[in-house]
């Protein structure tokens, strides 16, 4: 496939297409703060003035584009005769990859800021199966891109045509967070509050001792969890979770944006989870354990369901992740008082249950959690007990999810139940994997509803 | 129900004690030489009764080792249930594992060069989740070979997907 015919625009077939002519500019362009930091700043001890150091940047940069402008020239895609996606890459070494879509656990279209601004967008189909399952065809011309993830979650649905499948799936906003409140969750951060306090002790100290040179102490204290939080609410900024035949849409972001789809029944397992600060506003954060979607690097790991919202909101959307399940009709049993002597703070809170559907577990003081694992996508079940626990007569129940933040146990249970508990949900998973239908997660259809 | 690591029925099948002789091997030598040289240094620093005391601690801990290796291999145990491989080990850090059959991804076999040397194999099982520690360590070969078979078998008529 050395001679791939580039065809912007045309139908997405099974002829090699090649990516956005800019991809090149685009993709130097992300690392130009870097490329200018390295001449300007690293390189200011070169000889000769500024003149110099413009022209050095400019050879960089033209010379990045170059490569990656041959790059480009041996990169296409297209979709093979099974219906699967093929990329062919490589400059010297021609390298093929096969992308089976059957596997397809989500799609994520994402505008980087710069390459936004030309109205460029890159997809990213993330398939079960490691790290080496990365997979990004960027960039391509924001219509293309929209189209492309169309076609892919159509073909991985099981539809296989020879037209064009470019119709996106129509949507529906199920829950869109409001820029206030993410701002104040944001802000509501043990981190970002410890950093203040830190900062206010140095600055009496730095008073009191008539010394200045604390202004580090201060910069390190509030400016490192300051970062993450402006990074995390740019990254949230104008979050919405949207429903499409395709399966759930999240769009997020304020500079650089992006779209998630997660299809119908690929939610591993789910966390709602409560830091000690929003306890007051009644705010939770749901995650999920998607396969495929981890250890991207830089990022945090698996799919933030969302960002923050208040209970009803967060029940609202459960329905729609794990359908048919009410957790909190599910009979949690805490664990037992011995367990104060293993987990003192936790202990109170220790608890895990299950109903038909799910395995729930509960733990936390401080950021209070629950993990939901549906029996369907059990993968293993572990049983552990270390020597203060067996001491205790306790022992741990941890039900195996795919990579993710999500990570369900029951822990601290009585010795002599974990083995039942073990055991009831092995039976659970069994039963469920026999009688598993993808298809009910489109069944469920409660009207929808905006966020007040 | 009362005891939570309890066989199953069919009761643990126990790997073979050759696993314990190659742990041995590899860990007695490092811990010798360890206590030859701290001995030798006593002896030559300080004085002759540090370094006897030292060389009778080192002995006993090499004795230690060579017991609680054998313990730990004893304590090594699987069984294949209708639906699901159960998987035992640990004395002080106990854990069962249960894997189902129809979530089982990929089945390995591997064997260094001591374990080659001794007949054994290492049977390692994974499915999606990174967390599933299931393996066997010590299979005779042969036994290693027929149960990666029959997983895979099993696993491919049972597969559910993710």
């Amino acid at each position: 496939m050395t001679e791939a015919s580039p065809a912007p625009g045309a139908d997405l077939s099974s002829r090699p297409r090649r990516t956005h002519p800019l991809t090149p500019v685009a993709e130097v362009g992300d690392k130009l703060p870097g490329i200018l930091v390295a001449v300007f700043v690293l390189g200011r001890d070169l000889p000769g003035g500024i003149v110099v150091r413009l022209g050095l940047a400019l050879l960089v940069i033209a010379v990045g584009v170059g490569v990656g402008w041959l790059v480009w020239w041996r990169r296409s895609f297209w979709f093979d005769a099974d219906g699967d996606l093929r990329i062919a890459s490589g400059v010297l070494t021609r390298n093929e990859r096969r992308v089976q879509l059957s596997r397809l656990q989500s799609v994520e279209v994402s505008r980087p800021f710069l390459a936004r601004l030309v109205g460029l967008a890159e997809v990213k189909p993330e398939v079960a199966g490691g790290e080496k399952a990365h997979v990004r065809i960027a960039y391509l011309s924001e219509p293309d891109a929209v189209a492309l993830r169309a076609e892919l979650l159509a073909r991985s649905a099981g539809v296989r045509g020879t037209g064009p499948v470019a119709v996106e799936a129509p949507e529906r906003v199920l829950v869109r967070v409001p820029a206030r409140d993410l701002a104040v969750s944001t802000l509501l951060n043990e981190n970002l509050i410890l950093g203040a306090l830190v900062g206010v002790v140095t600055i009496v100290v730095a008073v009191v001792s008539g010394q200045s040179a604390s202004l580090v102490g201060i910069l390190l204290a509030g400016g490192i969890p300051g970062i993450g939080l402006v990074n995390g609410f740019l990254a949230y900024y104008d979050f919405s979770v949207a429903e499409s035949p395709d399966g759930l849409r999240l769009r997020s972001g304020l500079l650089s944006t992006r779209a998630q789809t997660v299809p119908p029944g690929r939610v591993q397992a789910v966390r709602v989870a409560q830091p000690l600060l929003w306890r007051r506003s009644g705010w939770y954060r749901v995650s999920l354990n998607v396969a495929g979607s981890n250890h991207r690097e830089g990022e945090e790991s698996g799919v933030v369901l969302l960002p923050e919202a208040p209970y009803p909101v967060v029940r609202q959307l459960l329905s729609r992740v794990l359908p048919g399940v009410d957790i909190d009709a599910v009979d949690l049993v805490p664990a037992p008082r011995s367990a104060r002597f293993r987990a003192p703070w936790q202990q109170p809170r220790l608890a895990c249950g299950l109903d038909d559907e799910v395995f729930v577990s509960r733990g936390g003081r401080l950021v209070r959690r629950v993990d939901i694992v549906p029996h369907a996508r059990t993968q293993s079940v572990r049983v552990t007990q270390g020597p203060w626990q067996r001491w205790l007569g306790l022992a741990s129940v941890h039900v195996d999810s795919t990579p993710g933040p999500v990570k369900p146990a029951a822990r601290q249970r009585a010795a002599a139940d974990a083995r039942a508990v073990a055991e009831a949900q092995v039976a659970h998973a069994a039963a469920a994997r026999l009688g598993f239908r993808p298809e009910r997660w489109a069944r469920s259809n409660p009207p929808a509803t905006e966020t007040p | 129900m009362g005891d939570a690591f309890a066989p199953p029925d069919a009761g643990w099948v126990r790997v073979s004690p050759r696993l314990a002789l190659a742990r041995r091997i590899v860990v007695l030598p490092v811990v010798l030489v360890v206590v030859a040289v701290v001995t030798v240094a006593l002896a030559l620093a300080v004085a002759p009764w540090a370094a006897v005391l030292a060389g009778l601690v080192g002995l006993l801990a090499a004795g230690w080792a060579w017991w609680l290796i054998g313990r730990q291999v004893a304590a090594v145990g699987y069984a294949e249930r209708g639906d699901d491989l159960l998987v035992t080990r640990g004395i002080m850090f106990r854990e069962l594992v249960v894997v189902p059959f129809g979530r089982m991804q990929l089945v390995d076999v591997r064997a260094g060069p001591l374990d080659r040397r001794f007949g054994i194999a290492r049977l390692q099982l994974h499915t999606a989740a990174a967390t599933t520690d299931a393996s066997v360590p010590g299979l005779p070969t042969a036994e290693a070979q027929r149960l990666r078979d029959h997983l895979a078998a099993l696993g491919e008529a049972r597969s559910a997907g993710l």
